[in-house]
């Protein structure tokens, strides 16, 4: 038992250290397969735990006399650790294709960058099967350390700045929690995760007040890394500068980490009842529901594609944060769906991104207009992911967003449940203002881009495409003037296999959510 | 102590101070490698001295006495061994013996080829000290080692001459003896109060003015007198005004030296008198615990802010051993056996960090033209890999992140705050803005040694001159590692030892 819990953990983080310390091997293929087999073994291994392992425990070791560091997977957590494996495995194998050499010069840092990968794979293993708040915290901090290396892959001074600033935030906020979690431990029973909280109530008499800015100064913490309005500045600076695999997992599963601790800690820790009714509830709710609004809001109006995507990020995060904050069984579901939906949605869509970009070298959004005709499977995954993020029916999106809503008119909040879903509607509808325009550019670039292309001689454009690709590796940003068409290639098979998968996830969840409804269902009902 | 037959085991500690004396007077009419070796050769004995006395005293469950010469007390000379002791011997002489590694091509650089074995007379006289104000149970005995760390401390500063080490020699100096003034003057006045010079027979009388009630105000004036001199030996905020100079411009292995193990050895001192002298009861119902707790708290804050302002890598490291040895003071405040406990580990969590980021941030230095200047010091963790991973896990330690030695301490001093109603919160705040604070300025470092440079004049390090050095950053590395994973044995020896004191 002991080693179906820990093998996902260690095997990815052996396999990482070992690539990391390993030379550059001459062939790269070496490295890829490599890091393939990981990857898949790891998979294998977490999917034979998701049936073993519920709800059994394994002491790894006793950090101090009272706090030990163990391991307990329930069943959020091996939700959350399906949805790392699945986005994992598949962005992985996408960045073997985007990371491959162009015109025989190998990608600098590959073999760091798998490395790092694989060893964030087991950290956020672990961080999912964590079975108290001390071990949630080791893990959670050595998540932000470990994926640092991915944010700063390219080494420019932009990356750098980014990582920095990344750093800091996420530092600042991870001792907000460290703080919070002294207090835990004085007024708490444990530190074990326990559904319905496991503060000491004799021991809280008269300390409510002290403890409910406890309890907030740890929603903020942990609102870093989930991007919540204020300290949500990081996200869209470190997320567009990454490589896109590595940009699509940290929007899809980094973030989340935020959401899971900010679960485990109000949920597991403080007891839904506790904060019910408080300021902290009303302040929260506030925080969430501005950041839905400002989140579209930026990503509506910027122009740079992954930028955009990472605003997004920011607005669909608090969608399932607003959901938590309500503490209503409904919007909680809403809440879990729409972290497993987000999750691949919003992979599919870096990942789209990163395609474009790796075949263009454009990275503005005005500036892929014809894109739909040169590669059309990467814009059909694109517009399907988009669909089910603003929530069309029957994509995944509208199933969690309907129970968002519910749960918010369910609520019985005064002015927020008919305020929540009047924000979910307004930020749905700058959703596909801001996605939509992409696909429609994509696929209807207009009279004036057709015609000159038909004019051009195949030889000149065989030169536009070498110049293309010698832009694309020195990095050189597309003048205007100067490349007006896009080349004739779709992206690889590697990268389009990965991205078909996903966004037929996206897409058929939402047809046939009520296995993953009833789940998280259960989940719900435990906590509230 | 049974009066059974001594077994051998028990006179080491007496061995180990005498061994370094000698050591360091055999060195002075030897050339700089001989003693060199000696002292390699003295380090490694006394390493497996003080293990031996570990193992014993753990596996006796008690601690012994070693009585000095044919006089028994209350006039003989005493030594005594217990886990604490011992265990801090052997931490002592691992670092020290680590900081030497680490420096020693430099040392070769930057002292005159003539005056090497001076360096080792007075490292050998510094442990000495050191081992004998970890063992000795006579306070009279503590001052006159006290006196003799302080002249090897000057001299560790000032072999490395210009004008900027003299200086900060002359200051250490000054700020050393008033300390060790003030420390000589409680011990007078204790002996007026007590008649005694032992530490367990003062003990006991200070518990017999306490219950008489008489002599209460001088003995109140002793007890702060002695910590007030203590404080100023070991840079508490806001006596840490000598620190900066004599760790910043020192050669690096002194500055190592004195940052990790002299200080620390004052600290020990401190803990001795509370447990030994005064009697930890009394202590605490002394209003000057609450001072030292102020004054640990305003040091964390302080001591980081000075840091944040630096703009010389080795003065900033420097600075972060006020804030340090603040939280030290911090734990000592507390006044409870969990903060005190807190603080003995920080001892060690501190002494192994700090010297690793002295001696990281030599190799760092040095491949960045000698300056210490940030801006210099660009991309310098790609020229030497060592340095630059060994300075990040010493910034990492220091930030507090979990599976380093630093997290440990931030723990336990939290678990001691929380079991302490009155200084809780501030206690509390404080650790979180030093906290903060501290991932500022290291992370800062950390990656400003990590940013990329277009192109550099510096060459990268080379490896062959390098291997000693890189193998003591990764002997750190591992100890900082093993202090930060597997504490809990630790803080099970301390918390044995510090029963044992009492």
């Amino acid at each position: 038992m002991i080693y179906t819990i820990l093998f996902p953990i260690v095997f990815p983080i052996a396999a990482g250290l070992l690539l990391l310390v390993m030379k550059e091997p001459e062939n790269r293929k070496i490295l890829t397969g490599i890091t393939g087999a990981a990857l898949l073994i790891t998979g294998c291994a977490v999917g034979y735990a998701l049936f073993h392992v519920k709800d059994q425990e394994i002491l790894l070791f006793q950090l101090t006399a009272t706090l030990p560091v163990y391991f307990r997977p329930d069943s959020l957590g091996l939700l959350f650790v399906s949805v790392v494996t699945i986005v994992w495995i598949l962005a992985g194998f996408f960045s073997f294709s985007y990371m491959e050499p162009h015109e025989g010069k190998r990608e600098a840092g590959e073999k760091r960058f798998y490395g790092f990968y694989l060893i964030v794979f087991g950290v956020l293993v672990a961080l999912d099967f964590a079975g108290n708040l001390i071990t949630f915290y080791m893990f959670y901090e050595l998540m932000t350390l470990l994926s640092m290396p991915l944010v700063i892959h390219t080494k420019s001074r932009e990356a750098i700045m980014a990582g920095l600033k990344y750093l800091f935030y996420s530092f600042c906020g991870a001792y907000m929690v460290l703080f919070g979690l002294y207090f835990l431990y004085r007024y708490g029973n444990t530190l074990t995760f326990t559904p319905g909280g496991v503060l000491d109530q004799s021991m809280i008499a008269g300390k409510e007040g002290l403890l409910l800015i406890v309890s907030f100064l740890m929603i903020l913490g942990f609102s870093v890394k989930a991007g919540m309005f204020p300290l949500h500045a990081w996200l869209p600076t470190a997320h567009p500068v990454a490589p896109a695999p590595a940009s699509a997992v940290l929007s899809s599963i980094i973030v989340k980490g935020g959401v899971l601790g900010m679960i485990r800690v109000i949920f597991y820790m403080f007891g839904a009842d506790f904060i019910r009714g408080t300021w902290v509830q009303l302040a929260w709710m506030i925080l969430a529901l501005i950041t839905v609004f400002m989140g579209s809001m930026l990503a509506y109006r910027e122009n740079v594609l992954k930028k955009r995507l990472a605003y997004s990020t920011v607005s669909q995060l608090s969608y399932i944060l607003f959901g938590l904050a309500l503490l209503n069984p409904i919007a909680m579901q809403g809440a879990l769906l729409h972290v497993v939906f987000h999750a691949f949605i919003k992979c599919t869509l870096f990942l789209t991104a990163g395609a474009m970009i790796h075949k263009t070298g454009k990275t503005k959004v005005g500036e892929l207009r014809g894109i739909g005709k040169k590669m059309p499977v990467t814009m059909w995954c694109y517009t399907f992911a988009s669909l089910a993020l603003i929530g069309i029916p029957p994509a995944s999106g509208f199933i969690s967003k309907w129970y968002l809503a519910e749960g918010a008119l369910d609520s019985g909040i005064r002015v927020f449940s008919w305020l929540g879903p009047v924000v979910l509607l307004i930020s749905a509808l700058l959703t596909a203002g801001y996605l939509l325009p992409l696909t429609m550019k994509g696929f209807f670039p207009g009279e004036e881009y057709a015609a000159p292309q038909a004019a051009l001689k195949s030889d000149v454009q065989a030169k536009l495409q070498a110049d293309l690709q010698a832009g694309t590796q020195t990095g050189v940003k597309a003048g205007p003037g100067r490349r007006k068409l896009l080349p004739e290639r779709e992206a690889s098979l590697l990268m389009l296999v990965p991205l078909v998968i996903l966004t037929a996830l996206a897409v058929v969840l939402g047809m046939f959510p009520n296995p993953l409804t009833e789940y998280v269902a259960a989940i719900a009902a435990q906590l509230l | 102590m049974e009066s059974t037959q001594m077994q051998f085991v028990q006179n080491f500690p007496c061995f180990s101070i005498m061994l370094c004396m000698f050591a360091g007077i055999v060195s002075s009419v030897l050339k700089g490698r001989g003693a060199r070796r000696l002292n390699t050769v003295v380090l490694g004995l006394n390493i497996v001295m003080s293990a031996a006395v570990l193992l014993f005293t753990v596996s006796k469950g008690e601690f012994y006495v070693y009585v000095m010469g044919r006089f028994s007390a209350p006039w003989g000379n005493e030594l005594r061994a217990g886990v604490l002791e011992a265990g801090m011997a052997l931490f002592f002489c691992i670092i020290m013996l680590l900081s030497l590694l680490g420096g020693r091509h430099k040392l070769l650089q930057e002292v005159e080829a003539g005056k090497q074995n001076l360096y080792y007379v007075l490292t050998d006289l510094l442990l000495s000290s050191l081992l004998a104000l970890i063992y000795t149970n006579d306070l009279f005995t503590a001052y006159v080692f006290v006196e003799i760390n302080t002249i090897s401390a000057c001299g560790l500063i000032m072999i490395r001459q210009n004008g900027r080490t003299i200086e900060a020699a002359v200051r250490y100096m000054i700020m050393s003896l008033l300390g060790s003034g003030l420390f000589l003057v409680g011990i007078c006045m204790l002996y007026d109060l007590t008649g005694h010079l032992l530490m367990s027979n003062i003990k006991t009388e200070v518990a017999y003015i306490m219950a008489n009630g008489t002599y209460q105000v001088p003995l109140l004036v002793t007890i702060a007198i002695m910590s007030v001199g203590l404080a100023i030996k070991s840079a508490l905020f806001p006596f840490h005004a000598w620190l900066p100079d004599a760790y910043g411009y020192s050669t690096v292995s002194s500055a190592a030296i004195l940052s990790s193990l002299v200080s620390k050895g004052y600290i020990f001192l401190l803990f001795k008198i509370i447990y030994r002298v005064i009697g930890f009861e009394v202590f605490h119902d002394s209003k000057i615990i609450n001072v030292l707790f102020v004054f640990g708290l305003m040091g964390m804050v302080f001591g980081s802010l000075s840091a944040i302002k630096e703009n010389d890598i080795r003065r900033m490291i420097a600075f972060s051993s006020v804030a340090q040895i603040g939280y030290i003071y911090m734990g000592i405040g507390f006044g409870t056996q969990v903060g005190m406990v807190a603080s003995v580990f920080h001892v060690l969590s501190h002494a192994a960090t700090k010297s690793l980021l002295f001696i990281a941030a030599i190799g760092l230095t040095d491949v960045s033209g000698g300056s210490r200047k940030f801006i210099e010091l660009t991309g310098a963790g790609y020229r030497n890999k060592f340095a630059g991973a060994a300075f990040t896990v010493g910034a990492l330690s220091m930030v507090g992140v979990p599976t380093f030695s630093g997290f440990i301490s931030k723990l336990l001093f939290a678990q001691a705050a929380v079991q302490n109603q009155g200084k809780m919160l501030p206690a509390l705040l404080v650790l979180g803005v030093s906290t903060i604070l501290n991932a500022i300025y290291f992370m800062k470092t950390v990656i400003r040694i990590y940013t990329p440079v277009e192109h550099t004049e510096y060459p990268a390090a080379g490896w062959r001159q390098g291997r000693i050095y890189a193998a003591t950053l990764v002997c750190f590395m591992i100890l900082n590692v093993i202090l930060g994973v597997f504490s809990q044995p630790i803080v099970d020896l301390i918390e044995m030892g510090l029963n044992m004191f009492a």
